[in-house]
């Protein structure tokens, strides 16, 4: 850990609303993919997002620097997710997968780089690839989909994984191997 | 993909899928690695599964990453306001966890001191008066304390 993260952590045990606002500065987004890609719904996704920060600033006094803030951070997240959906799944909610007029509508917006207009094509190549790849991602287990995203959307290492899920290195690897054997299986007729 | 490679659509054996997903995270000991790079260039099955397998992780990997709303800090931090009544940010005194531990001993300590101080002092409502005298005072004994008329 380094001394300008153990230095943000010091002011955040002592309350201190700027360093709040520093690691919102530096989290919030990474977060906030992990949770939209996980749920796949921007409204649950904000809402999960910010429950998680909630909870890291309660609760950062339990955090012991045995492992790397980050990991930490996203292990509240992963754990935030799963309740929520188990929460959504009770609620028999299907509507996860919000890539629906709204979303489309902001993605300009809230999502990377602008599409150009003089690719129409791949622009709308894109975005059909986008909405199939996050669908694919929505219709796995939660198990499968917690490892997919934080191994290939989010690119942390396996070791990481395991620090985040608490399991061990074969079974991410299995879990990993049987959600990309399920991916390709759904993307197979389109990539 | 560029090259169409043999069986196209039967299904590829779960343990090539393993050692493919294996091999292209890294993580698999360098004569392994040989292995799979050796069947990866002879075998179509293995062919199959790594060009399959390379672009599934390429998608993924080029998923747009979605931002955090512009009103997201405000939203977080005026949540955790509101929840605390404002008390949130702000060192507190007793830190988060209140020590009752130590806040009972304290305010027994302070009971005991309390308690001394009213004993030994001379107004203390705990002051103890003389002892009352066990003897009959004149006058009294069967005497009637007021004179019949």
């Amino acid at each position: 850990m380094s001394e300008l993260e153990r230095s943000l952590l010091r002011r955040l045990r002592d309350r201190d609303e700027r360093a709040f606002r520093e690691l919102l500065e530096l989290h919030r987004d990474r977060v906030y993919n992990i949770t939209f890609r996980m749920l796949g719904n921007r409204a649950e996704a904000e809402d999960v997002a910010q429950e998680v920060f909630i909870s890291v600033f309660k609760t950062i006094d339990h955090f012991r620097e045995e492992s790397k803030f980050s990991t930490w951070l996203y292990r509240v997240a992963v754990n935030h997710c799963k309740n929520r959906i188990k929460y959504l799944a009770r609620r028999h909610d299907r509507d996860r997968d919000e890539l629906d007029e709204t979303s489309h509508q902001q993605n300009g917006a809230t999502l990377g780089a602008p599409i150009r207009a003089a690719q129409p094509d791949r622009a709308l190549e894109g975005a059909q690839m986008e909405r199939l790849l996050q669908e694919a991602i929505g219709n796995l287990d939660d198990d499968h989909r917690i490892v997919v995203v934080l191994r290939d959307v989010e690119d942390l290492s396996i070791e990481e994984i395991c620090e985040i899920t608490g399991l061990p290195d074969g079974t991410v690897k299995s879990r990993l191997h049987r959600a990309r054997l399920a991916l390709r299986k759904k993307l197979q007729r389109h990539v | 993909m560029t090259e169409e490679p043999a069986n196209e659509g039967e299904p590829i054996d779960d343990e090539i899928i393993a050692l493919v997903s294996d091999y292209l995270d890294g993580a698999l000991p360098p004569d392994r690695r040989a292995e799979v790079e050796q069947k990866v260039g002879s075998d179509p099955d293995w062919k199959r599964a790594h060009a399959e397998l390379v672009t599934t992780r390429e998608a993924l990997s080029g998923l747009q990453k979605a931002r955090a709303p512009g009103s997201f800090d405000q939203e977080v931090t005026g949540a955790i306001n509101r929840r605390s009544a404002g008390r949130f940010f702000g060192r507190r005194t007793l830190g988060d966890r209140v020590p009752f531990g130590v806040l009972l001993a304290i305010t027994l300590a302070l009971l005991l001191v309390v308690g001394y101080f009213m004993r030994s002092s001379m107004t203390g409502s705990l002051k103890r008066g003389p002892e009352p005298d066990p003897s009959p005072g004149p006058g009294s004994g069967s005497a009637p304390l007021i004179p019949r008329p």
